[in-house]
């Protein structure tokens, strides 16, 4: 009975260890990192936007982290590469779940890569898109940053027929789904503007194109404005050769995914009269954008990459994590949902209010001066459009 | 409406025109030597960063056409001193090293210019009057030179004698070396050649498209159709390949779209490589 009898001593500690334990073991959760994974074009077509991805990223995380992380966790950073076919991604995705046990993801890539990463996440955990879509993505858990055709294209095509008169469009796109959703909500604007649409035509994405038999085309269907849905090299590429043939002269043009990349391709003598509605250039106005700009330069340097609205939306997409978290007070994914209802998500140009789970935000028209954005009109509040019911 | 046809024919025109002088590089190192250079687009790609540098630099554009011969001959010759040498006649060999190669080429790009599109002036810019149409000058100034170009280099081959050495050494090696022709050194030679001319037709598109380091991959392709399609070893052979795909996809893609054009060269290409995989006018 001595030697295996439970000591007073032993009942004791062994007591004080049990009543003790939930708050140790509470304190250690507490400590542990908030596990975010980044799917970003590492590699792959859109690798060009890759450095400003990841470095927007890493500037939200040291900020977030420097004042507290996300309820007392810090953040870790997890890079997963989306350049590559969606089957990589899920992989990536997998393992991220069950290995690392990754609490949060944020994704700034193509809509492909979207759907499959949707339907492997299956919301087990938050998932937050951020770059420009063509709109629809109401999964259970899915949180979307990104510009929808709503937000973006109204602005444009109301520029083009109530101020610049313009009656007759030509489209011209990539032939895969935000071109064709986008111009679907084109030819809706345009029409409620007493515009028609005169040509509508796709080239192959990925295919090695050349424009100047679409130029010539345009130039005999002789449109007031093109609206072009380009993307990549394709964008850079129609733009170059349409004001090459001397069109830009009496033709306008409206580009729905034109950023500060895109536009130092197209190069100064090409970009008159071009115009472009998004919700972030890196010209926009404002005390917010002003912190982030000088944040961003000091910690990057002189050689920070370029920025741009793919990019950009990873700062934002952090932030997201952090602001949904920190309200639903965890990551349950019913909490998560409830309370991304009139979230206010802090972006790198100021504060968006979360509807329906896509954002409420200024969206700025802006029109191409040699090879940056002047913006000429701001559009506070605009509406993504988005109807997703809460699940 | 006249114009406007004026202008699809020399859309059409341009089309075949820089294809050929794009392919030219291509036909001569696969055609003459057997050997699959498959960084050939990397090279166009080399030509039209020469270009972009010589413009950044502030010097006239007709200095890039040097400077791009001279790098892309230099590393032509490093190429077939250091990888060419032993696979001769040896296509899928050649196919692989240089798949090689043209990763690494893609890679430094990279990393000396980055990812970001380069964007160039058009040296000869605004458009010229061509019975009715207006067409870009410079467009206009590349059809001439592609032109000159192929025209000089088949006048060339027919009269030099290192044209008739080539065919020798193409013919039968051993009996070329035999008679006593370097035909290593020929060899060499022409493999610069080629690289040199793939660099020269960087220089002359560099100005109208986006000018980054994946920009070679295109060009691979559309040369490779033109190879198939056209035959080998004869710059009758690359003319016909560069007529027949340039001008069937842009025909096309003026009637219909780009789409069409497109899978009217795919379609094209694979009826060639099952029916005909020796190309229309084959070296006999």
């Amino acid at each position: 009975m001595q030697n295996r009898s439970i000591t007073r001593r032993g009942f004791v500690a062994g007591a004080t260890a049990l009543v003790a334990a939930p708050a140790i073991v509470r304190h250690a959760r507490g400590a542990d990192p908030f596990k975010l994974g980044l799917f970003y074009a590492a590699s792959g077509p859109a690798a060009l936007f890759g450095p400003t991805q990841k470095a927007s990223a890493e500037l939200a995380v040291e900020q977030i982290n420097k004042s507290g992380g996300i309820m007392g966790r810090q953040i870790q950073l997890f890079l997963a590469d989306a350049g590559g076919p969606p089957a990589e991604s899920t992989k990536t995705a997998v393992r991220l779940m069950l290995n690392e046990k990754c609490d949060a993801f944020i994704g700034s890539h193509d809509s492909a890569t979207r759907e499959a990463l949707v339907a492997t996440i299956r919301a087990r955990i938050p998932y937050i898109y951020t770059p420009i879509y063509e709109g629809g993505e109401c999964a259970p858990n899915t949180y979307v940053l990104a510009d929808t055709p709503d937000q973006q294209v109204r602005p444009s095509i109301e520029l083009l027929t109530k101020e610049k008169g313009v009656k007759s469009v030509y489209l011209i796109g990539n032939d895969y789904v935000w071109p064709r959703k986008t111009n679907d909500r084109v030819k809706q604007y345009l029409t409620a503007g007493g515009g028609k649409v005169i040509g509508e035509e796709y080239v192959p994405l990925g295919a090695p194109n050349k424009f100047e038999e679409a130029v010539t085309r345009i130039k005999g269907a002789k449109p007031d404005a093109v609206v072009v849905t380009l993307v990549g090299a394709d964008n850079v590429n129609f733009n170059r050769t349409f004001a090459g043939f001397g069109l830009d002269k009496d033709i306008l043009r409206a580009s729905m995914l034109l950023e500060e990349n895109t536009l130092l391709g197209i190069g100064a003598e090409n970009s008159k009269q071009l115009y472009n509605c998004m919700s972030y250039f890196s010209t926009v106005p404002g005390a917010a954008h002003d912190e982030f700009k000088a944040a961003y330069k000091a910690k990057f340097g002189e050689k920070a990459p370029q920025l741009s609205i793919i990019g950009v939306d990873c700062y934002a997409g952090v932030y997201c994590a952090k602001a949904l978290v920190e309200k639903a007070k965890g990551t349950d994914a019913s909490a998560l949902m409830a309370a991304s209802e009139g979230l206010e998500i802090r972006t790198a140009t100021g504060p968006v209010t979360m509807r329906n789970r896509h954002p409420d935000k200024p969206m700025y028209l802006a029109e191409c001066e040699a090879t940056t954005f002047k913006i000429i009109k701001t559009f506070e509040g605009v509406k993504s459009g988005e109807t997703c019911k809460q699940a | 409406m006249d114009a406007l046809v004026v202008a699809q024919l020399l859309n059409v025109v341009y089309g075949i025109a820089i294809l050929a002088v794009l392919a030219l590089g291509l036909a001569i190192v696969f055609g003459f030597l057997g050997v699959l250079n498959i960084a050939h687009g990397e090279l166009v790609m080399l030509g039209a960063y020469s270009a972009w540098v010589v413009q950044s630099a502030g010097l006239p554009f007709p200095v890039a056409v040097p400077l791009a011969l001279l790098a892309c001959g230099l590393l032509g010759w490093a190429l077939e001193v250091g990888l060419i040498r032993p696979l001769y006649a040896r296509p899928f060999d050649t196919l692989l090293a240089t798949w090689g190669v043209s990763l690494l080429l893609r890679k430094s790009a990279e990393a000396v210019w980055g990812l970001g599109y380069k964007s160039l002036t058009v040296p000869v810019p605004g458009s010229a009057d061509v019975f009715g149409a207006s067409y870009p000058r410079y467009r206009l100034l590349l059809i001439l030179a592609c032109l000159a170009c192929v025209g000089a280099l088949a006048v060339w081959f027919l009269r030099s004698g290192t044209g008739t050495r080539i065919k020798a050494m193409v013919a039968n090696s051993e009996l070329a070396q035999a008679v006593g022709i370097r035909t290593d050194r020929l060899a060499r030679n022409t493999f610069v050649a080629g690289c040199a001319l793939a660099g020269l037709g960087g220089v002359m598109v560099a100005p109208l498209t986006p000018v980054h380091p994946f920009m070679g991959i295109d060009y691979i392709l559309e040369s490779f159709f033109v190879l198939v399609v056209g035959g080998l070893g004869s710059l009758t052979g690359l003319l016909a390949g560069a007529g027949i795909i340039g001008g069937f996809g842009s025909i096309v893609s003026a009637i219909s779209d780009r789409t069409a054009g497109y899978t009217t060269v795919l379609i094209i290409a694979i009826v060639f490589l099952w029916l005909r995989p020796r190309g229309l006018l084959v070296r006999p």
